[in-house]
């Protein structure tokens, strides 16, 4: 599209624009101008970036974690995209879960499980307060959990760790879960080896994990899968 | 910022299009101390400050696919957006008109930041060339950019016609415009 403007017409009335001075007539112009003309939107993109040096002498200003929270709160629930495992928990709360579909998405996000004989089980840990979800799969076949954040994160400078017991036995570290939206890990033999109930944690901590071989920060929250066992 | 940052925080942009939450807590991370500066030069005020960064954000959460069609530079983008946030808050009581709103942008013919018209060097050259103006119409610039200044408040300060207020700043606006493209 041809501008109707002259190159210093544009120039002075994108400047305009951009600083906000434009009111009435002259602002709906420049709007309409802004949403069709090309030449114009670039010559208003170009003074933003002119008048954004202004804004170079200023020290930057940490603010509150109350406001990483909040927004956190404000854009993810209603926002996100529904990550792939928290779909898959959808389907398997419905009805019965197609395992040999569940091998297929686990093949296609992890590599081709060892074998493909034993159990899946699926559980999510939610913190109660709502701003920490993660779905868990405890893969059998292979004695591998896989886990995915699908809300929240560690506090910053922090990381999670993953903890398991079986119904009696003692707590145990399953690993560190230092950065990244997904982990895979392998279970400690005493959790490998447990039958019947399995409870799954994940706490946050500082780098390197917890010094004292229990949760020494906050735990999201726990999940029992009830059931475990090696055999299909 | 080095090249480096400057792809870092591209890189999250573009991740945070795509709906990855962990980019966008990062790029908070990298970019917030500057955008609550921004913020706070505008409004004055922390508290005020610190809700127009989370309207900030959340624009720039949903708005992150955009970025690649603006031409700006990852920076540049993100305090436009914090500045003309901030702008529209202290103007809240008085006016509804929205200021330059990127989601009604059309895309530049030059898609890509690296082929935007004005250069880095040239966008530094601004302060340089604020002050071959007069300090007065200087204040006016920096006024309407920083402060939120209207031409009517301009012309009141500077105790002339709201129409001459706007020549004089028209008149300076194309001798910034020369001075820097010189």
């Amino acid at each position: 599209m041809t501008s109707v403007l002259s190159s210093d017409e544009r120039g002075a009335l994108a400047a305009e624009y951009a600083l906000g001075l434009l009111t009435g007539d002259h602002l709906a112009y420049a709007r309409q101008r802004a949403a069709s003309d090309p030449e114009f939107a670039q010559s208003v993109t170009d003074w933003e970036i002119r008048f954004a040096a202004l804004t170079d002498d200023l020290t930057d200003e940490t603010p509150s974690p109350a406001v990483k929270k909040a927004l956190q709160a404000e854009v993810f629930p209603k926002t996100a995209r529904q990550p792939f495992f928290q779909r898959l928990w959808v389907w398997q709360a419905g009805a019965a879960l197609s395992l040999s579909v569940l091998v297929a998405v686990l093949a296609l996000d992890f590599g081709t499980p060892d074998q493909t004989t034993g159990p899946l089980y699926i559980a999510e840990i939610a913190a109660d307060a709502g701003d920490f979800r993660v779905v868990a799969v405890v893969d059998k076949s292979t004695d591998e959990i896989f886990l995915t954040r699908t809300q929240g994160a560690a506090p910053e400078g922090r990381i999670l760790q993953v903890w398991a017991h079986g119904e009696s036995g003692p707590t145990v570290s399953v690993g560190l879960w230092p950065d990244g939206e997904s982990i895979r890990l392998p279970l400690p033999e005493t959790i490998a080896a447990v039958g019947g109930i399995l409870t799954i944690g994940v706490s946050e901590e500082p780098p390197g994990g917890s010094s004292t071989g229990l949760p020494s920060g906050r735990v999201f929250g726990t999940v029992d899968i009830p059931g475990v066992s090696g055999q299909l | 910022m080095t090249q480096n940052q400057r792809h870092e925080i591209e890189t999250l942009i573009a991740q945070t299009a795509l709906g990855n939450q962990n980019a966008f807590s990062k790029l908070y991370d990298a970019t917030s101390g500057k955008l609550l500066a921004v913020c706070m030069r505008v409004l004055s005020e922390r508290a005020a400050a610190e809700d127009a960064v989370q309207e900030v954000y959340v624009k720039v959460w949903k708005n992150a696919g955009r970025y690649q069609v603006t031409g700006h530079s990852p920076m540049t983008w993100l305090i436009t957006i914090a500045r003309n946030t901030s702008i529209d808050r202290l103007r809240s009581r008085r006016s509804d008109d929205d200021i330059a709103d990127h989601s009604e942008r059309i895309a530049s013919p030059e898609l890509s930041p690296e082929q935007s018209a004005i250069a880095a060097s040239e966008s530094k050259r601004i302060m340089g060339c604020m002050d071959e103006l007069k300090p007065d119409r200087r204040a006016a610039i920096s006024g309407a950019y920083l402060d939120g200044k209207s031409y009517k408040d301009l012309s009141e300060q500077f105790a002339v016609p709201l129409n001459t207020m706007r020549t004089w700043l028209r008149r300076d606006l194309a001798a910034l415009r020369e001075c820097m493209t010189r």
